[in-house]
């Protein structure tokens, strides 16, 4: 790795959510141009320290940097102005509009501005959209088609396209193979690579371990709010899977001594 | 596309078909209002679409018109405004009270109403928007609380007359004639100014058909074959002709209908230009995804519901205008014409698909069974029957067809 610099670390985050401990002192360290898998069961604290990456949650305790820098992430602006993006499990898509206006909601670019109103420059964003598409090498007939004609692959294309779409530093997917076909699995794992190919950094959040595994280089398992494992994948699938499962159920439980440990992923 | 030397006929039928079906959504409210009207011309041997009462009827239809824009936007971000008849009629009651015992001039009552009318949006949003309440209960208080406030403004005086000759034009009065012609009796008592808008406003449209059809080809959607898209712009110019031309045998362009256009054009260029369009209706579609991109979702139903109370107090000044008087009553049921305006017109239950130019031709159509229904001399017990009737079939047709998608090449 030629950087040294970690792009994104996280360091002893907790939070609480009334009485119940989410995250208890959690350390992730994601490096340049990486691929990182981060599974668990439900409720082991994924979505939630994402959720915190991402500036959604506040963390009760722990600090972020961001490129060796201490970042005070209070909300998803934040988080966008440092080039995290985060596409959530549930197709943050409005199906009523257009791929261009998917692509550009909530930052759309305007020819005449008279506050925050102004006049949509579709030109330029047609343009950029399928510049994007190209990119990413997502075929579609017509950027103006609406989501709602897309298939679910498609749809899952477009959000990813749009989450990379304002050259974000590290992209966060939150189960993104959920409720996809076989092939469209496939479709958005190329993404993927796509994107790392390009030099971005990926975190994905899934329950496939058969999808991490195939585009990983690094993977972490939470286990009730604490990480148990911090490995790189390597070796076959099957002893990959048997080697992960056993600490996501709970079954080795021997981070603290140095078991699963072979990454250099913590703070201390 | 167009085969040349094939039998051009069947072709032409084909095609025709094919198109219908491929927008029956959008065309199908056309097709009713040109049915509901062919009807009512037979049934009332021509009356209905005399000059005087096509005249008559686009007035009528002026106050509900503005309503149902407003409450299409409503619907788009999924809520519902129940307040809307009684706000409008209670403004106008307030307008009325302003100059007639408070002497304040027309134009300065009108801006108090709105004001006014722009508050009580704030308030609808503010309960919507900032307390969570749905849209339902919350302006169902308003429907109440504004009928209250109605009975107290009129309640000493009962009828309030208007006498502000000026503003009771807004409602009555007609566009100045401007005689483009020599004084050679050609055209003679034809309301040439009128004449003219309706030429250009086929002009404006030619132009915008042709370049609409021009992105589509450029984006590779599939467009209706030429022929039919000339047969199209032909029937429509022509259709716009014919109005202009009853409109001009009787006292031209009215007032009302001036306003109503510009904030037909105003509204349509506002949600399909801007931005604030987009995120209205990206917020109808998928109001978590909005909020997660950084679309405020409390700032757009503020905006929603605060360009509802402005419109509704342009209905209510359109209203009181043209009966020249606020009565106890005014406003009744408008809330309920403008939500079913907006439902014929297209808008979905669902929310986040609405159009601006559907909700006046829902509204047209909600007008015109009135209209029509009053001329045959039908009680208004049927009169309620049939328009419940047309609004079942229009969201029935709505739920029937949404799962057309559109096709590409």
């Amino acid at each position: 790795m030629a950087e040294k610099i970690p792009v994104v670390k996280m360091c002893n985050i907790k939070k609480n959510f009334g009485g119940v401990q989410a995250l208890k002192g959690v350390d992730l360290v994601l490096h340049h141009n990486e691929i990182l898998g981060l599974v668990g069961d439900n409720a082991a604290g994924k979505s939630t320290l994402m959720k915190i990456l991402s500036g959604a949650y506040i963390p009760d305790e722990g600090e972020i940097f961001v490129e060796g820098k201490k970042i005070n992430m209070a909300s998803s602006q934040d988080a966008h102005q440092h080039g995290i993006e985060m596409l959530y499990q549930d197709l943050a898509l409005a199906n009523n509009l257009d791929v261009v206006a998917n692509v550009f909601m909530g930052r759309e670019k305007m020819n005449l501005k008279l506050g925050s109103i102004g006049i949509l420059d579709e030109h330029s964003m047609e343009r950029e959209t399928e510049r994007l598409l190209d990119r990413l090498k997502i075929d579609l007939s017509s950027v103006r088609l609406k989501v709602e004609s897309l298939s679910g692959g498609q749809r899952q294309s477009i959000a990813i396209a749009r989450a990379t779409a304002f050259n974000a530093k590290v992209t966060i997917m939150d189960e993104p193979t959920a409720a996809l076909s076989v092939a469209a699995i496939k479709k958005v794992l190329d993404l993927v690579k796509e994107l790392k190919a390009q030099g971005s950094s990926v975190i994905i959040i899934s329950h496939r371990i058969e999808d991490i595994y195939q585009v990983s280089d690094r993977m972490i398992v939470l286990r009730q709010g604490r990480k148990v494992c911090d490995t790189e994948v390597t070796g076959d699938i099957d002893t990959f899977r048997e080697h992960v499962v056993a600490y996501i159920i709970g079954a080795r439980d021997d981070y603290a001594n140095g078991g699963g440990k072979q990454a250099d992923g913590n703070c201390r | 596309m167009v085969i040349a030397g094939k039998s051009d006929e069947a072709t032409l039928i084909r095609d025709a078909r094919r198109v219908l079906q491929e927008n029956i959504r959008e065309w199908g409210m056309y097709i009713a209002l040109l049915i509901i009207m062919t009807i009512f011309t037979i049934t009332t041997r021509g009356v209905f679409l005399s000059s005087r009462n096509i005249s008559n009827l686009i007035n009528q239809t002026g106050y509900i018109a503005v309503l149902a824009i407003g409450m299409t936007l409503v619907i788009i971000i999924s809520h519902i405004d129940l307040s809307v008849g009684y706000l409008s009629g209670f403004l106008g009651a307030v307008a009325a009270t302003a100059m007639e015992f408070w002497h304040m001039s027309a134009p300065a009552s009108i801006l108090l109403i709105i004001i006014l009318g722009a508050l009580a949006g704030f308030l609808s949003g503010f309960l919507v928007g900032q307390m969570k309440i749905p849209a339902f209960v919350a302006t169902l208080a308003g429907w109440l609380g504004y009928r209250g406030a109605l009975q107290l403004v009129t309640m000493h005086r009962g009828t309030v007359v208007i006498t502000n000759n000026a503003f009771n034009a807004i409602g009555n009065g007609y566009i100045p004639d401007i005689s483009f012609l020599p004084d050679s009796g050609f055209l003679a008592g034809i309301h040439q100014m009128t004449l003219a808008l309706g030429i250009l406003i086929i002009v404006l449209y030619i132009i915008s058909e042709i370049n609409r059809r021009n992105r589509m080809l450029y984006h590779k959607f599939k467009v209706s074959p030429l022929h039919l898209f000339i047969i199209k712009m032909v029937f429509m110019s022509a259709l716009i002709m014919v109005i202009t031309w009853i409109l001009s045998g009787y006292r031209g362009l009215s007032w009302t209908a001036v306003i109503v256009i510009v904030v037909v054009l105003l509204y349509h260029f506002i949600m399909n230009r801007t931005n604030l369009g987009r995120h209205i209706y990206a917020v109808g579609g998928n109001p978590e995804a909005a909020q997660l991109t950084g679309i405020s979702v409390k700032r757009i139903t503020y905006i929603v519901f605060c360009s509802m109370g402005i419109l509704s107090a342009l209905s209510g000044i359109l209203y009181a205008s043209r009966f020249k008087s606020a009565t106890t009553t005014a406003g009744t049921l408008f809330e309920l014409d403008a939500i079913a305006a907006a439902f014929v017109g297209g808008a979905s239950p669902s929310g986040g698909i609405g159009k601006v130019s559907g909700s006046i031709v829902g509204a047209l159509v909600m007008t015109s069974l009135t209209s029509g229904m009053n001329l045959m001399g039908i009680d208004i017990s049927y009169q309620y029957i049939v328009r419940a009737l047309v609004l079942v079939a229009a969201v029935v047709f709505d739920v029937a067809t949404r799962n057309k998608k559109e096709e590409i090449v």
